[in-house]
């Protein structure tokens, strides 16, 4: 189990490959917090902003209940169903760079997908 | 006709990878194709290479290797499934940060749209186990 | 198109065949028309009153509720299964149609592949 010391020490010292995998993915992901978010984000380039964090916090609950984070092609579906037509796939793009679906679980601290799709 | 097979029970907990070797090589010697071999569930762990059988038992993983080498036909193995496992290839090891691999060079490991894609393209997907 | 019907037979937690045939659904939904029958032992995966968690299972018949963002909306139950099992339409997690020992013989007949876990 992670304790608040690992999670305070990943938001003043950065991520290593104690706590990433690598491919930037939580090894534990008891280590998630927003600070730690944001660790995330920096390893492709992500200021998180408030569009951002909408996003997130949907997956993160849409997670917490079914179980799965949604692939790709779900992804806008649910997110314009929370969100509102805003949202496309153009939209996640800008945000999340070409492979949202993969960089939002990696951003939300979500289980990191078999190589399925 | 064109078929593919799923098998997916494991070599040790049910005859399903023996039978759908029997049903392939008959499917083969009547004249038919055989468009794909699937892996799934238990069945996944047929392509451990390092399976080693006492001499005068089949060794499934070769009786398949062979099969697919003789025929050319495609094997392949459910990745999430395998992993699951601990049925890796080369790149799956390295992905995983794991110092060993053990899938033979007979199969490919592969995603689950290989089974659905086996079912839209064969005249018939016959299931083994389960 | 081709139909598929996926057929759950087995009880959730005591193997990795429900679960593994969840992630098939998931996959087939994205290529072909896809059907979900819930039959003998298989209705217990869609139990209401289930806390795998804490004997270390995953919760995965929680991603069932999900199903309908993957367009997978033909989900049945056999109605003589459930009965076999005192099971109970409200005891269960998600909605369906419940359907006659006969009505599921017409499923299978008018479905271009099976896959049955």
């Amino acid at each position: 189990m992670s304790s608040k010391n690992d999670k305070e020490e990943i938001a003043k010292e950065g991520l290593d490959n104690k706590n990433v995998d690598s491919e930037g993915f939580l090894r534990r992901l008891s280590d998630w917090s927003e600070d730690v978010a944001q660790e995330l984000a920096n390893q492709d380039g992500i200021k998180l902003s408030e569009e951002h964090w909408e996003v997130i916090n949907v997956i993160r609950a849409y997670y917490a209940q079914y179980k799965i984070s949604p692939i790709t092609r779900t992804l806008v579906k649910v997110l314009k169903r929370e969100l509102g037509d805003k949202v496309s796939s153009v939209y996640l793009m800008q945000l999340f760079s070409s492979k949202p679906a993969k960089l939002v679980s990696k951003i939300a601290g979500l289980p990191k997908p078999s190589n399925c799709d | 006709m064109k078929f593919s097979i799923a098998i997916y029970g494991g070599p040790n907990d049910s005859q399903a990878p023996l039978s759908a070797l029997h049903f392939a090589k008959a499917v083969l010697s009547s004249g038919h194709t055989l468009y794909r071999v699937f892996f799934y569930n238990e069945a996944v762990v047929v392509a451990n290479e390092l399976m080693v059988a006492p001499q005068d038992e089949l060794n499934l993983n070769q009786a398949w290797s062979e099969f697919s080498k003789n025929h050319d036909i495609d094997l392949v193995v459910c990745i999430a499934s395998a992993l699951r496992r601990g049925m890796l290839n080369e790149s799956e090891a390295n992905r995983y940060e794991k110092n060993n691999h053990n899938i033979s060079p007979a199969f490919t490991v592969s995603g689950l749209g290989q089974l659905i894609d086996a079912g839209i393209q064969s005249d018939r997907l016959v299931s083994f186990g389960n | 198109m081709k139909t598929f019907l996926f057929v759950q037979h087995q009880a959730p937690h005591k193997n990795l065949v429900g679960q593994e045939g969840l992630d098939a659904v998931l996959m087939g939904s994205a290529f072909v028309n896809c059907t979900l029958l819930f039959m003998d032992d298989g209705v217990f995966q869609l139990l209401r009153s289930q806390n795998p968690d804490v004997i270390g299972r995953k919760n995965y018949p929680a991603t069932y509720v999900a199903l309908r963002d993957y367009g997978v909306d033909h989900i049945y139950c056999s109605v003589s299964s459930m009965d076999d099992r005192k099971v109970m339409r409200e005891d269960l997690i998600i909605e369906h149609e419940c359907l006659s020992d006969r009505a599921i013989a017409s499923l299978f007949d008018t479905h271009d592949v099976i896959l049955s876990f």
